[in-house]
């Protein structure tokens, strides 16, 4: 290395923080995967964000690589310094920056290692959910590169449903705070698209992430079969049967012999054929029940014993032929690979029974642990690398399970990442188009290529950064010329007939004044290629739509040229109840998705706002609604999608299996993307049992102020209701008010009956009021008016504030209908207020607002005054409706900066002749937007 | 026989620069590089640097065995001696790594290439002649008698080398008999049963690597060999006193073992394996003259080693067999004691925390035997210790060579001790008594610093269980 730059960086970090010796380089010449060596070029360890930035900004002045690496547990390779690679370690970012037990989050930065989160949030009686196997050391930052999953994230859920904030130095040394708790961040997903791209789009500092409450109780199983397929057969049961256990861990017979051999021994018979670990927790009430309803699973799958914990040292016993899997067969053979791929689950017991049949091909040991819950096997590979013919045979065996994960509708990876290791098997799963996004996409945020070289995406793949959007042109022309090519005409022979409407027809997705764009409506993807193709070529610019309800409520601009709705394209496409996940076009209902999933009494457990709504919006707007807390939003719901850019080529993104890190995620990026991006055609989506009861207790009030602690408490309470609602409506004359406050229980019937007696009691403690339980009609009633709250209003807008401010969050949105107009009089109008879960977002809404000509102005200052105000406390103003008038002062174009330039970056990815709408931010986006949760 | 002339003569010359490594390579391969140790290592959490983590130095020593690092390096040599040698990443390897037999092979390695510091070979000179330590510890409590010590360390500021003379001073002191033990009686009525339950094989730690041996297997109650050890016996003599005390009124009679020297830890850890071996052989001669069945030793750090004295030996043609046999009789006093139905002392009205001395809990892979002893003595409070089986940071001479980490990693548990406001902390080891009570007595706290059994041999005499 360059003497200067030597010293230069050690002024940054000091002398220990150093590391150029050739000998003390080879310490980090490998990670978790010993296959690899790279000695690094120099290795250097920050200790905060402002040391990291300063660091990133020097090497990418002399256009040095660099590699981030946590604690090099990875196993695919990721921290491998490549490409001569300068490593920037997180060794010493080690602290953990602030922890809110009431609000459930942890600010950390990103060397803290997975398990001491866990261990500091303890005391509080909560927890760091996603646990992979090796969180004794890996870091966070770590699990976020890689998405990291656990045995718990069956119910949990991977990093990604967990994490709500980072702060992120881009290649360049910039620094940027994405997400942030409590807030709206406007525009794309940042957080979703940097968590699972390993490393490769810039060094994560400090991450934000929820916390949830430890289970009050928890029962373990163990369930010995004679053969693979009956422990398969019983996973299919448990799941058929609605139970949503926290792990279904599955072990076959080589490993149990390995297990039982080695000091690790556990007690499993060694005849076994497999062994199946299923634990359950939540409520203590009901658990009991549950377990012995899983047990009846099994042994009507033909379980030969059953064992269950009766303490917590019984429960490690029964789980360490699991834990303890990896160290025991590392024992008995010189070397071992870890394979990793999922599959749907279904399609388990075929691909076990080919992996078997791989293994005697090429006479290797294969034994086999995974998480049958989702899918996700880890293949071992025994081998001795002395054997250069072994070594060979083992990469021949990898790569044709990964051909046999792949055919059986799975993927390459499901949690150790692609890294080094899996990059040829890339072109496996995805197409060219696919793998020239991510290349682009990874170029938005590292357009030199020195972020983690060499890694994911196979070589040659790493694209250039593709030409920006010239959205300004694309708008000038639209104004100036007087009648662009009538695109009814332009459409002639493209499609048949009944695929467009216009004038009245068209009226339902007119949102603009004046008279409504033709509408297509095709049938089928390909169709909707055409047509923007079409559009590509002519000219004409394409608002994207379901059933049209929302259509321009967020579009400052001029109307488009055309409409492309989704609302004729409705099928199933797929459906396998025992994956617990289904494929569906997007045009398809909320309303006609839970009818049809009733039947398999499964559910798809979102609730968001709106009326006649379409997956493909509710995808497109990523918006959760009450029971996103619980539950995760749509980023987390959404699986997979197939989608066609802006310059129509077709592509799909994630899968259609649970746990899937393969490349970049593409969803996380679609998903909230409000139609600027691409055309969703159709969304494979996560499924749940449906739960045996569902109930809603309330309590009513004269105002929101009165029940503000009764939704503190019953959010924070260890039963985590599935929502927790808070509605205020005014009457007219804006001057009396009615509060009401939902709690929403679902679960088996005794779970439920112990949740509704416990949450009783907490409402009753904070002196609420009456506690009813609603009777059905009038809970569908509660929830709906839940939902409408923005229907049919002229202005709605989202709210937020850290916890200790929910005050100024109150005290805001009352005053949001009280504005002085150009003549200085006092303008009072009736708001609905509704306040969601843990008290830190409202949601309002106000209706009629009429906008004469000079009151637009006024509206916009007085909500840009709001919006400052809530900024200073931490917070922000989200615009979800509003009149165009109001909307045109409020909102403009990607601003300068870092952050903006990302997201016009990402835009030109998808649309480059920016033919869909522009992305739109507020006018004071400031430059680092982020951070709910105080940094000390 | 004396001590020359058991140094061995078949490795005349001896093997090139990394040969010894080499040897080992196939221990070396069992890790697999899953990185599980670097969170349990003290000094990769103070440094955050993975040539001072567990998987970084075993990844230097394969470098060394693959010929691609010259032992000689000064990074190689710096790495391996910042080591505290306290084998928590023993414990958590789930691939039953021996990080501590690799780590005296390569520290072997560093002294053969000249690495070793003139310091430490001075100390390890001297513990390696018995007239010369006795006589060193003669002096040392000499000085400890005149209270000078307990002063300089209240008093000495914490710059330069008066911080190495303040701590040096703090050892010191801590070593020295509390006389305070004696006011804690509380003459309560003793109530329950005469003797307290043995406890099982629970105590062995269940680890790849191995656990400690069980010491409730049946123990002869004649033909018991103690061992003293220097330091102990030199500066902790009434520890010494209060072993035999109570492991008589236990049933265990401890026969007298002349001949017997120091444990050879310190040039283990230090990479003198000649001067070890030696010492490990005049140690098994002693006792085997003596008889001994079974050996107790009440200093973890040198149980720790002496159970090891079979791979110590392990390549020497006349001593591997006797070695193996005297290894596998070593036993730590309080596996003897929990394993035992214990003899119920006298209350104490104490409040106490106990302290898991690496070298018994990683090394020896024996847990919760010291607290589980206490168990005899009725009153007493105990009080949760955070990070109990985290490393003080004494490591044998570390205290010395490495004031400066030493002190950072003994930071921690003395701020920990201090919160758990407890009279007492325990832990059986000398150089944890040492360095946790150094740390306690600059912070000017009251906490006075133990070894178990004293507490239980003063919960005997209130008993009158020695009249
Ligand atoms: C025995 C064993 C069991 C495992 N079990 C699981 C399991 O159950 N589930 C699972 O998902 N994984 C598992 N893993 C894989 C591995 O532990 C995880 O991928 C883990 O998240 C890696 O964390 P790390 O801190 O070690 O990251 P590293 O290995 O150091 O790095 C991994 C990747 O993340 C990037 N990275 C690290 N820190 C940052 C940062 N601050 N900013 C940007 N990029 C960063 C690196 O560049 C690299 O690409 C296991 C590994 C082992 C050895
Ligand atoms: S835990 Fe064991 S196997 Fe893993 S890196 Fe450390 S020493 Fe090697
Ligand atoms: S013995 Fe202790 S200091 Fe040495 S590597 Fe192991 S854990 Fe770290
Ligand atoms: S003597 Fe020992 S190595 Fe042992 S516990 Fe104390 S400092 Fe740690």
């Amino acid at each position: 290395m360059p003497h200067q730059l030597t010293r230069a960086l050690r002024a940054l970090v000091g002398d220990g923080g150093l590391i150029t010796e050739p000998s003390r380089l080879i310490a980090y010449e490998s990670d978790g995967l010993v296959a690899y060596r790279y000695l690094p070029r120099a290795v250097v360890l920050p200790t905060d964000t402002d040391q990291a930035a300063a660091v990133l900004a020097r090497l990418h002045r002399d256009r040095i690589p660099f590699v981030p690496r946590g604690a090099g547990t990875g196993l695919s390779g990721g921290a491998l310094a490549t490409g001569e690679a300068v490593l920037v370690s997180t060794s010493r970012m080690n602290r953990i920056v602030a922890l809110d037990p009431i609000a459930r989050v942890a600010r950390v930065q990103a060397g803290v290692v997975n398990a001491d989160l866990s261990a500091a949030a303890l005391p509080y009686g909560l927890q760091y959910a996603p646990d992979p196997s090796s969180q004794a050391a890996c870091t966070l930052g770590g699990n976020v590169a890689e998405n990291s999953g656990g045995p718990h994230c069956l119910k949990y859920g991977v990093t990604s449903r967990w994490v709500t904030g980072l702060t992120f130095v881009l290649p360049n040394g910039r620094v940027l705070e994405l997400g942030g708790w409590g807030r709206d961040a406007p525009g794309y997903d940042l957080v979703g698209v940097v968590v699972g791209s390993e490393g490769c789009f810039g060094l994560v500092t400090e991450i934000e992430v929820r916390l949830t409450p430890i289970p009050e109780g928890v029962r373990t199983l163990l369930a010995i079969f004679d053969d693979l397929e009956a422990a398969g057969t019983a996973v299919t049961g448990i799941i058929a049967s609605g139970l949503l256990p926290c792990a279904l861990e599955i072990i076959d017979a080589e490993t149990i012999r390995a297990v039982e051999a080695s000091v690790f021994a556990a007690g499993y018979p060694t005849d076994a054929g497999a062994a199946l670990v299923v634990e359950m927790d939540g409520t203590d009430a009901g658990l009991d029940a549950e377990a012995d309803h899983a047990e009846a699973c099994c042994r009507a799958a033909g379980a030969s014993e059953v064992r269950r914990a009766r303490s917590e040292r019984e429960r490690l016993t029964l789980w360490k032929g699991r834990k303890k899997a990896f160290g025991a067969m590392g024992r008995i053979a010189p070397d071992m690979l870890v394979q990793d791929a999922t599959v749907p689950r279904t399609r388990l017991p075929n691909v076990l029974h080919q992996v078997g049949e791989i293994g005697r091909t090429y006479g290797l040991r294969i034994a086999n642990v995974f998480h049958g819950g989702d899918g996700n096997l880890h293949p071992i590979i025994l081998f001795d690398r002395r054997d250069p013919d072994e070594v060979a045979r083992v990469d021949l065996a990898s790569r044709e399970i990964m051909r046999a994960c792949v055919a059986a509708g799975g993927t390459i990876t499901g949690e150790h990442g692609v890294g080094i290791d899996k990059r040829e098997y890339m072109e496996l799963v995805f197409s060219p188009t696919e793998l020239q996004l991510m290349a682009a996409v990874e170029a938005v945020f590292d357009p030199l290529g020195l972020c983690n070289p060499e890694k994911v995406l196979p070589a040659g793949w790493r694209g250039s950064l593709p030409k920006r959007a010239d959205q300004d042109r694309v708008r000038e022309r639209g104004a100036s010329v007087a009648n662009p090519a009538d695109p009814v005409a332009g459409l002639e022979g493209l499609l048949p007939h009944d695929r467009v409407r216009i004038g009245d027809a068209a009226a339902p997705w007119s949102a603009w004044g004046g008279s409504p764009p033709p509408v297509v409506l095709p049938r089928a993807t390909e169709e909707a290629v055409a047509v923007i193709l079409r559009a590509n070529a002519e000219g004409w610019r394409v608002a994207l739509a379901g059933s049209g309800t929302w259509l321009g409520s967020l579009d400052s601009g001029s109307p488009p040229d055309l409409v492309l709705s989704t609302a004729h394209m409705d099928r199933v496409l797929e459906y396998e109840p025992g994956d617990l996940t289904m494929t569906v076009e997007a045009g398809m209902r909320l309303s006609a998705l839970d009818h049809r999933l009733a039947r398999n009494r499964q559910w798809w457990p979102l609730d968001p706002p709106g009326r006649r709504r379409t997956l493909g919006a509710v995808v497109s707007t990523g918006v959760s609604g009450p029971t996103g807390a619980a539950w995760g939003g749509p980023r987390d719901l959404a699986l997979g999608l197939s989608a066609v850019t802006g310059d129509g080529r077709a592509f799909r993104a994630g899968g259609r299996v649970v746990k899937n890190v393969a490349g970049f995620d593409l969803v996380r990026l679609l998903v909230g993307s409000c139609g600027t991006l691409a055309f969703v055609g159709d969304v494979t989506l996560r499924l749940f049992p449906r739960p045996a009861m569902d109930r809603t207790l309330v309590v009513r009030g004269a105002c929101l102020e009165q029940l503000r602690e009764a939704v503190s408490v019953a959010a924070s309470h260890r039963v985590t209701p599935t929502a927790v609602e808070l509605l205020e409506c005014s009457r007219s004359n804006g001057h009396s008010r009615e509060a009401i406050l939902g709690v929403r229980l679902v679960g088996s019937a005794e779970r439920v009956r112990e949740e509704r007696r416990l949450m009783r009691e907490v409402l009753l403690g904070v002196d609420a009021g009456v506690v009813d339980e609603l009777a059905t009609r009038a809970t569908e009633e509660f929830w709906r008016e839940v939902r409408l709250l923005e229907e049919e209003t002229d202005l709605a807008l989202r709210l937020s504030a850290p916890r200790e401010q929910t005050s100024k969050l109150i005290e805001a949105a009352r005053s949001v209908g009280q504005m002085r107009d150009g003549r200085n009089a006092l303008v009072g109008l009736p708001v609905s207020l509704a306040m969601s879960g843990g008290a830190s977002a409202l949601r309002v809404a106000v209706r009629d607002l009429c906008v004469e000509s000079g009151a637009a102005e006024h509206w916009a200052e007085h909500l840009t005054g709001l919006r400052r105000t809530l900024a200073h406390y931490g917070g922000s103003l989200t615009v979800v409706r509003a009149p165009t008038g109001i909307l045109r002062r409020l909102h403009k174009l990607a601003p300068p900066g870092p952050m903006g330039e990302l997201m016009t970056g990402l835009k030109a990815v998808f649309d480059p002749a920016g033919i869909l709408p522009a992305i739109h931010v507020p006018v004071d986006l400031p430059a680092r937007n982020g951070g709910g949760l105080a940094k000390t | 026989m004396s001590l020359a002339e058991k140094a061995p003569t078949h490795l005349e010359g001896g093997p090139r620069p990394g040969d010894a490594l080499k040897f080992e390579v196939d221990k070396l391969l069992t890790c697999v590089h899953c990185g599980f140790c670097l969170p349990a290592c003290p000094t990769y959490r103070l440094l955050g640097d993975e040539n001072d983590s567990p998987r970084g130095r075993l990844h230097l020593m394969r470098a060394v065995a693959e010929g691609r690092l010259d032992p000689a390096t000064p990074a190689f040599q710096l790495h391996l001696d910042r080591c505290l040698g306290c084998r928590a990443c023993e414990t958590v390897c789930p691939s039953g790594v021996r990080y501590g037999e690799l780590l005296e092979v390569a520290r072997d390695e560093v002294a053969r290439a000249g690495g070793m510091r003139w310091s430490v070979r001075a100390m390890l000179g001297l513990f390696a002649r018995p007239a010369a330590t006795r006589a060193a510890m003669a002096v040392a409590r000499a000085v400890r008698a005149t209270g000078l010590p307990a002063l300089m360390a209240r008093l000495l500021p914490s710059w330069r080398w008066m911080a190495g003379l303040r701590l040096a001073s703090g050892m010191l002191a801590a070593s020295a008999r509390w006389p305070g033990l004696r006011e804690t009686g509380r003459h309560l009525e003793e109530s329950g049963e005469d003797t307290v339950a043995p406890l099982g094989r629970g105590h062995v730690l269940e680890r790849a690597s191995g656990g400690g041996t069980d010491g409730s297997a049946d123990a002869p109650s004649e033909r018991v060999g103690l061992f003293l050890g220097c330091v102990q016996q030199g500066l902790f003599g009434h520890v010494n006193e209060a072993t035999a005390r109570v492991l008589t009124v236990n049933d265990l009679r401890t026969m007298d073992v002349p001949g017997q020297v120091c444990c050879g830890a310190l040039h283990v850890h230090g990479g003198d394996l000649e001067t070890a071996r030696a010492l490990a052989r005049a140690n098994v001669d002693a006792f085997t003259a003596a008889g001994a069945e079974m050996v107790i030793v009440n200093a973890a750090g040198c149980g720790a080693v002496m159970k090891e004295y079979d791979l110590l030996l392990e390549h020497d043609p006349v001593y591997a067999e006797r070695a193996r046999a005297f290894a596998a009789s070593v036993r730590d006093l309080s596996e003897v004691l929990a394993g035992r139905g214990l003899c119920r002392g006298a209350p104490l009205s104490l409040t106490i925390t106990t302290d898991a001395p690496c070298h018994l809990l990683h090394a020896q892979g024996v847990a919760q035997t010291p607290a589980k002893m206490l168990d005899a003595v009725p009153g007493l409070r105990v009080v949760m210790l955070r990070g109990a089986e985290e490393c003080c940071g004494g490591a044998g001479i570390y205290g010395v060579t490495h004031p400066d980490l030493g002190g950072q990693i003994g930071a921690d548990k003395v701020a920990a001790v201090i919160a758990t406001d407890a009279d007492v902390v325990v832990t059986p080891n000398p150089g944890c008594v040492m360095q946790i009570g150094a740390g306690l007595a600059t912070e000017r706290v009251r906490t006075r610093t133990l070894q178990p059994v004293e507490i239980l041999d003063e919960s005997y005499r209130q008993a009158g269980r020695y009249q």
